[in-house]
C-alpha cells in the first residue's frame, strides 16, 4: 500500500517535474479564480483561456521562436484584446454578456485553431499538447515560466488584496473611494491571460477553467470570508493536483483529466457533506428540526400524539 | 516577382477546382459533407436563436463539451465507433450535464456562471481521463474519436447523416408547430404562465432539443466549438428583424450558409478542421450584422444618432433665445 504512493516519485524526475508544475498552475488559479467568481465572471476565465490559444500562435507566427516570453506577452495581449472585445460587444453592440462571450473567444480559438494547423509545422507546439497539456513531459522552459509566473501572480494578489475585495463585494464604492476600478480589472485579465498560458503545458488551454472556477467554486461552500475562501481555494487546487498525478500515474491516463476530475470530486463533497451548506447535511438540519427534538415547555402535540415532558435539570 | 505569381495562379486555379469538384456532387462523401454542414447549420441556428435570447448561450458550450464523456463510455461499452450507441452515450452525457448545471445552480451559494463552468470543465475532463484510457487499451480503431473534438464533416456516416436529418426536421416541424408559445415563454415568461403556457415544460424541452442537437451535430463541427455554431447566427439574426420569425429565419439561413461555406473552406485547404473554418464564416457574417444590420447595428445607429443631433441643432437655431438651445439639449 505504501510503495504505491511512494514509488511514482522514485521512478524519475518527470513526477517531482510534473508534480511541481502542476502546484505552480493551481495555486495562482485558484487566486485568481477566487476574485473572478466573486465578480460572477468565470465564464470570462473560460474565454480567457481559450484565447490564450491564438495568442501564442500568433506570437509563434511573428517571432519564429518558441520562447516562453514571447509566447506569454503574446497572450496577455490577445487576452486583454478579447475581454475589452467581451464588453464593447456587450455594451456598445447590444449583445448579451453571455453571448457576448460565446462569440469572441469560440472566434478567437477557431483562428487559433486554424492557423495552428496551417501556419505552424514545428514539434513544440501541437494541437493535442496545447488543447490538454502535457504535464508528465513538460519542458525546462515551461517550468521555469510557471516558477516565475506563479510567486508573480500570488505577490500582485496579496499587494493589491484590498483593492481586488473592494471591487469584488462594491464596485460602487469602490470607485468612490478612488479605487481605479477599470485598471484593476484589466489588471485582472492580464493576469487570468498570463497564468492560463503559463500554465498551458501543464493543464492545457481547454481544462485550465477548471483550475480557476472548480476551487472557487468550492472555497465559496465552505467558507464565508475572503482570507479564507483563498486559503481553501489553493488548497483545493494544490490537493487536486497532487492526487490527480497520482491517478494519471496509477491508471495510466491523462494527467490534466484526472487533475480536474479530482477537482470535480472534491467539489462535489464540499456540496453534499460541506459543514454549513452541503445539500445533505442542510436536508438532514431540516429534518431534524422538523421533528420536535427540543420541545417546549408544555407538552407539544404532534400528529395527535402527546410527547413525553422532557427533563429539566 | 513572376514565379511567386505563377504560383498563386496556380494556387487559384487549383482552388478553383477543388471548389468545382466540392459543390458537383461528383464523390457521395463530399456531397454528404455539404448536406450535413447545411443541416448542422440550419439546426443549430434554429435551436440557438432560443438559446440567446433566454439568456442560455453558455449553455450550449456545457452541452457540447460534456458529451464527450458519454461518447467514449459508449465507446468502451460498444467497442466501436458505430453511431448509435456513441449517439446515445452522447445524448444521456448532455443531459445529465443539464440537469446537473440544475442542480448546482439550486444548490449552496452557487452561481449559475460558475455551475456552467464547473459542469463544463469536469465532464470534459473525465472525457479527457477516458479518451486518453481509449487511446492506449483500444484493440479496434478509435479514429473516429479525435474527430469528434474539432469536427470532421467530411468523416460523415450515412447513418449519422440519416440521425442528423431526422432530428433536424423533427425538432424544425416542432418549432413551427409550437413557435407561438415558444417566443411568447421566451420574452415574457410571467405573461406565459399566466396564460397557461408550460413555461417550465418548455424549458426542459428546450434543454433537450439542445442535448439532441448537439449529439448530431458534433462529428461536424466538434464539441469544443459546436456552441458557437449556437450562439453566433442567433446573435447575428436579431440585428436583422424585430419578430421572431423574421429573426429565426435568419438565424437558420445563416447557420446553413456558414455551415456550407465552411465546409467548402475546409475542403479548399487541407489541414483546417471544419469545426473552425464554419465558426469564423458564422463569426464574419456576425461582424457584417454588427455593423450593418438596420436593428441596433452600430452604422444604422451612428446614422441616427447624427440625424437626432442635427435636429436638435436645428432647432436651436430656429428659435432666437439662447435658453430654448440648452433646454433642446444643450451642445452640439
Amino acid at each position: 500500500m505504501w510503495e504505491l504512493f511512494v514509488e511514482p516519485w522514485t521512478m524519475g524526475a518527470w513526477m517531482w517535474r510534473g508534480t511541481l508544475a502542476a502546484t505552480l498552475a493551481a495555486i495562482p488559479c485558484a487566486l485568481l479564480g477566487v476574485f473572478l467568481y466573486l465578480r460572477r465572471m468565470s465564464l470570462i476565465a473560460d474565454a480567457l483561456t481559450h484565447v490564450a490559444l491564438p495568442g501564442i500562435v500568433a506570437a509563434f507566427l511573428l517571432s519564429g521562436s518558441v520562447e516562453p516570453f514571447t509566447m506569454l506577452v503574446g497572450a496577455a495581449i490577445v487576452g486583454v484584446l478579447a475581454s475589452g472585445a467581451i464588453e464593447a460587444l456587450a455594451d456598445k453592440g447590444g449583445v448579451r454578456s453571455d453571448a457576448a462571450i460565446g462569440i469572441v473567444f469560440t472566434a478567437f480559438f477557431s483562428i487559433g485553431v486554424i492557423a495552428l494547423s496551417v501556419g505552424v509545422h514545428d514539434a513544440h507546439i501541437d494541437t493535442a499538447c496545447v488543447l490538454f497539456g502535457d504535464v508528465l513531459g513538460i519542458s525546462n522552459d515551461s517550468l521555469i515560466l510557471l516558477g516565475i509566473t506563479a510567486p508573480v501572480v500570488c505577490a500582485l494578489v496579496a499587494l493589491f488584496y484590498r483593492w481586488l475585495a473592494l471591487v469584488s463585494f462594491d464596485k460602487g464604492l469602490a470607485a468612490n473611494l478612488g479605487v481605479p476600478v477599470a485598471l484593476v480589472h484589466y489588471g485582472l485579465m492580464g493576469a487570468v491571460s498570463v497564468t492560463s498560458v503559463a500554465s498551458f503545458e501543464a493543464i492545457g488551454a481547454i481544462l485550465a477553467i477548471a483550475m480557476i472556477v472548480v476551487p472557487a467554486a468550492t472555497a465559496h461552500i465552505l467558507c464565508d470570508r475572503l482570507p479564507w475562501m483563498l486559503v481553501v481555494a489553493c488548497l483545493h487546487g494544490v490537493v487536486s493536483a497532487v492526487a490527480g498525478m497520482y491517478i494519471a500515474v496509477w491508471a495510466d491516463v491523462s494527467a490534466a483529466g484526472s487533475i480536474v476530475c479530482v477537482g470535480g470530486a472534491l467539489y462535489g463533497l464540499a456540496f453534499l457533506i460541506a459543514p454549513r451548506h452541503g445539500v445533505l447535511v442542510r436536508w438532514w438540519r431540516k429534518r431534524s428540526m422538523d421533528r420536535p427534538a427540543l420541545p417546549a415547555t408544555s407538552a407539544p402535540v404532534v400528529k395527535g400524539r402527546i410527547e413525553p415532558q422532557p427533563e429539566v435539570s | 516577382m513572376g514565379a511567386a505569381s505563377l504560383m498563386t495562379a496556380l494556387e487559384v486555379a487549383e482552388i478553383g477546382a477543388r471548389t468545382v469538384e466540392f459543390f458537383s456532387f461528383k464523390y457521395a462523401f463530399v456531397a454528404r459533407a455539404l448536406a450535413a454542414s447545411i443541416m448542422v447549420g440550419g439546426l443549430c441556428g434554429a435551436v440557438g436563436t432560443f438559446l440567446v435570447l433566454r439568456r442560455l448561450s453558455l449553455m450550449g458550450d456545457a452541452a457540447g463539451h460534456s458529451t464527450l464523456p458519454g461518447i467514449c463510455v459508449a465507446f468502451l461499452l460498444a467497442g466501436s465507433v458505430s453511431t448509435l450507441p456513441i449517439m446515445a452515450g452522447a445524448l444521456v452525457s448532455a443531459l445529465l450535464a443539464a440537469i446537473v448545471v440544475g442542480v448546482i445552480s439550486r444548490g449552496p451559494r452557487s452561481r449559475s456562471d460558475a455551475a456552467i463552468g464547473i459542469v463544463l470543465s469536469v465532464f470534459f475532463g473525465i472525457g479527457i481521463v477516458l479518451l486518453s484510457h481509449i487511446q492506449r487499451v483500444a484493440t479496434t480503431s478509435y479514429a473516429g474519436l479525435d474527430a469528434m473534438l474539432l469536427g470532421n464533416v467530411a468523416g460523415i456516416s450515412p447513418e449519422q447523416l440519416t440521425a442528423l436529418a431526422v432530428v433536424t426536421v423533427v425538432l424544425g416541424g416542432a418549432t413551427l408547430l409550437f413557435l407561438r408559445p415558444l417566443s411568447i415563454s421566451t420574452f415574457d415568461p410571467s405573461f406565459a404562465a399566466s396564460v397557461g403556457i408550460p413555461v417550465r415544460a418548455i424549458h426542459y424541452a428546450l434543454l433537450g432539443a439542445l442535448s439532441l442537437s448537439v449529439v448530431v451535430s458534433v462529428q461536424a463541427v466538434g464539441v469544443v466549438l459546436v456552441s458557437a455554431m449556437l450562439i453566433i447566427p442567433g446573435a447575428s439574426a436579431v440585428y436583422w428583424f424585430k419578430r421572431m420569425p423574421g429573426v429565426l429565419g435568419t438565424a437558420v439561413g445563416l447557420g446553413a450558409l456558414s455551415g456550407a461555406l465552411g465546409a467548402w473552406v475546409s475542403y479548399i485547404f487541407e489541414g483546417v478542421s471544419t469545426g473552425p473554418a464554419m465558426v469564423l464564416v458564422a463569426t464574419t457574417f456576425f461582424l457584417c450584422s454588427l455593423g450593418f444590420g438596420p436593428r441596433g447595428g452600430l452604422l444604422w445607429r451612428a446614422v441616427r444618432r447624427r440625424e437626432r443631433q442635427r435636429a436638435l441643432v436645428a432647432r436651436a437655431d430656429a428659435s432666437t433665445s439662447a435658453s430654448a438651445y440648452v433646454e433642446a439639449g444643450g451642445g452640439l
